[in-house]
């Protein structure tokens, strides 16, 4: 006698995991932000290459008095002429070895990697200071992430496709919760692996910046992620909102002096990134006036700002009428 | 305010149930426990505000099963009342429950099927995709989904179609598809929002025998309707929404007698020559006699368009159809008018509609 098999069924969990499956192949087709995305980081990368290709990542080009003086390398073979001459005159050791290895340290001195490569710290610094603080942290970290983030909530508002969903059985938070987890994959790749490649065509000085920043980046992407997906189930025009917020928050709040920063998701980065590189020399510029915290308080900050904005948001669209989908 | 109760008839019931027995449910939802007796769809003293404007006042509408017509003008709150059914909004006043249950939860819309009228999609999937993504999102296993895909696809017509991207669809094909994921859990209440909008006569019938067949298997159809004419072939009951409040809930034609003293318009189309061996009488004399003789006319006009050159049309306004008509009859019989064509010309559910939304302004 043929066995009879009895329907299973329906579980929440497998409408949870369609669901999360959906969102994730919604989220590959690439709509508008997206590619201005992709557009801004080809433009990065076209950057990064042009300077790489110029060697200026570091300091040696670098000229005092601004633009007219000679540069640092000619400043740091004058110190050594200078070094020699006293050498000469028969002056203390010590005065001179404090002329040469001060003039190695503020020029042009170089290090060797755990793979016994030759890494400019002066490079290193540099590219940290005004790639990944200047322009990846403050204005693609959050332009990249809205990309997607806005997209997730807001593309199926804006496609009016979010009737589907709401009519399943699937509790609203849960819907929410599944966009999160949709979201993050495209999300964090967009931003690790933009990161990356704008880190590998810096040559040494951005390996080394990936092998110590990556960590940073994926912590601010997911709170990057939160806080869009939740202006999306907030907000009608979130893309808008979210690019509002970007500039205001994090490209111009993020880097003024004080405490108004803290409110930014770029200062914790930028904390922990301090932190990971504070080995290499890298700190904020003026400590007293940028006022960093330490790496686990910024990583503690990340995660709880995560935490609360999904929670936040899954309590928002659990409540939320979208007059407009219908 | 009257209330619809179970009124589907048992001998239509059983036909149907024979005829719908070849399709197998999809596997039984965890459904919560919830009392036999309690109401499939109750809305209590039911409003809801956009702002300062209401769009539904008030309402109270219970279902059991059948089909229900909900009809009503351009902004009257039928979508209003329908989004508050399916759990897409929450009313400020009043409450939805769906057996018990409060419309908003997860656990109602398991017992909730929704065919919207919003007419968007995730438009680079084919039909059949689209309808099993929706399958996977009720919970269903991979095969279980492909197997319910396939019935309902199949209920509304659409197997050999459905593999073409939606984006590439006709109206009545997108409106198949959108009826098909409203059956997919076998919800016992079905929502239909303009559901045969958009489909061609054929397919009307289809899909007006598949709305039966529905309610014969038991199950509760609440649709919203412009296309009264079919509405009224579908369903006895109907419930007239005017200005966010629900203007009447019954069957058509009792809607009707109690508005026996409503206005209502009477095209006679008549032929004025004489003929041989008949005392044939024109126009102005039959309008002399309804307004002498039938005391229920109120006016007579003269049509400005007829169907022919040979009649001459009147438009006759009485009070009580019900009384007129036999006097009318009686008149035409001793008279000898010759009378080609007589219609009441606004006797249908729109006229009642139009009445309604007169009367509850």
């Amino acid at each position: 006698m043929p066995e009879v098999q009895t329907p299973s069924e329906p579980s929440l969990w497998r409408a949870w995991l369609a669901l999360v499956s959906l969102s994730w192949r919604r989220q590959a087709r690439a709509r508008q932000m997206v590619w201005i995305a992709l557009a801004l980081l080809g433009f990065a990368i076209g950057l990064v290459a042009v300077f790489t290709a110029r060697n200026r990542w570091g300091m040696e080009h670098w000229r005092t008095p601004g633009r007219t003086g000679p540069t640092y390398l000619q400043w740091a073979d004058a110190v050594s002429v200078t070094s020699g001459l006293i050498h000469a005159a028969g002056s203390p050791p010590a005065v001179e070895a404090a002329l040469i290895g001060a003039s190695r340290v503020i020029m042009a001195p170089r290090l060797t990697n755990e793979q016994g490569q030759s890494i400019s710290l002066g490079g290193f610094q540099v590219f940290s200071q005004s790639m990944v603080f200047g322009l990846f942290l403050s204005f693609l970290l959050p332009m990249w992430s809205l990309s997607f983030g806005t997209e997730a909530l807001g593309g199926e508002r804006e496609g009016h496709t979010l009737l589907w969903l709401l009519s399943r059985p699937v509790p609203r938070p849960l819907i929410y919760l599944a966009k999160f987890v949709a979201l993050l994959p495209w999300l964090i790749g967009l931003n690790v692996g933009g990161f990356a490649l704008l880190c590998l065509v810096a040559g040494p000085a951005g390996w080394l910046a990936l092998q110590l920043y990556w960590p940073a980046v994926i912590w601010a992407s997911l709170a990057f992620a939160a806080l869009f997906l939740f202006i999306g189930a907030w907000f009608r025009r979130a893309a808008i909102v979210a690019i509002i917020y970007s500039f205001c928050l994090e490209t111009v709040l993020g880097n003024m002096p004080g405490y108004l920063k803290r409110v930014s998701i770029g200062f914790y980065t930028r904390c922990m990134m301090f932190e990971s590189a504070g080995a290499y020399g890298v700190q904020a510029e003026r400590p007293t006036v940028f006022l960093p915290v330490d790496g686990t308080t910024a990583w503690l900050v990340l995660v709880g700002l995560t935490v609360v904005l999904l929670g936040m948001g899954m309590w928002l669209f659990s409540r939320a009428e979208y007059h407009e989908i219908e | 305010m009257p209330e619809l109760l179970d009124s589907a008839d048992s001998s239509r019931r059983d036909r149907q149930v024979t005829a719908a027995s070849s399709i197998a449910p999809p596997p039984t939802a965890t459904r919560p426990s919830v009392a036999a007796s309690e109401p499939l769809l109750l809305c209590q003293t039911v409003s809801k505000w956009y702002g300062p404007i209401i769009g539904v006042n008030r309402v109270t509408l219970e279902l059991r099963s059948g089909i229900t017509g909900l009809v009503g003008a351009n902004g009257a709150g039928k979508s209003t009342l329908l989004r508050l059914v399916t759990g897409h909004l929450r009313p400020d006043l009043g409450r939805v429950t769906i057996r018990g249950l409060d419309a908003w939860s997860s656990a109602a819309k398991r017992l909730v099927g929704y065919c919207p009228d919003v007419d968007r999609f995730y438009e680079d999937l084919s039909g059949r995709q689209f309808v099993l993504e929706m399958a996977r999102l009720c919970g269903l296993s991979a095969r279980q989904a492909r197997e319910r895909t396939e019935q309902v696809l199949d209920q509304v017509g659409m197997t050999n179609r459905a593999d073409r991207r939606l984006r590439g669809y006709s109206k009545g094909m997108r409106q198949r598809i959108k009826l098909a994921q409203a059956l997919l859990s076998d919800p016992p209440l079905l929502v239909l929002d303009e559901p045969m909008s958009g489909i061609d006569p054929v397919g009307r019938a289809e899909l007006v025998a598949l709305f039966s067949q529905l309610a014969a298997q038991g199950k509760c159809l609440l649709i919203s309707s412009h296309e009264l004419d079919e509405l009224e072939k579908l369903t006895d009951h109907v419930a007239v929404m005017a200005r966010g409040r629900i203007a009447a809930v019954d069957t058509v034609s009792r809607i009707r007698d109690r508005l026996a003293d409503r206005p209502l318009t009477i095209r006679i189309d008549l032929r004025p020559h004489r003929e041989a061996g008949k005392p044939s009488r024109d126009h102005r004399e039959l309008a002399a006699l309804l307004l002498r003789e039938i005391p229920e006319v109120v006016g007579v006009q003269l049509a400005r368009e007829t169907a022919s050159d040979e009649v001459v049309s009147l438009l006759v306004q009485v009070y009580n159809g019900s009384r007129f008509f036999p006097a009318l009859t009686g008149l035409i019989l001793e008279e000898w008018f010759d009378i080609v064509h007589l219609e009441a010309i606004d006797n249908s559910t729109q006229a009642v509609l139009s009445y309604l939304l007169g009367q509850s302004s």
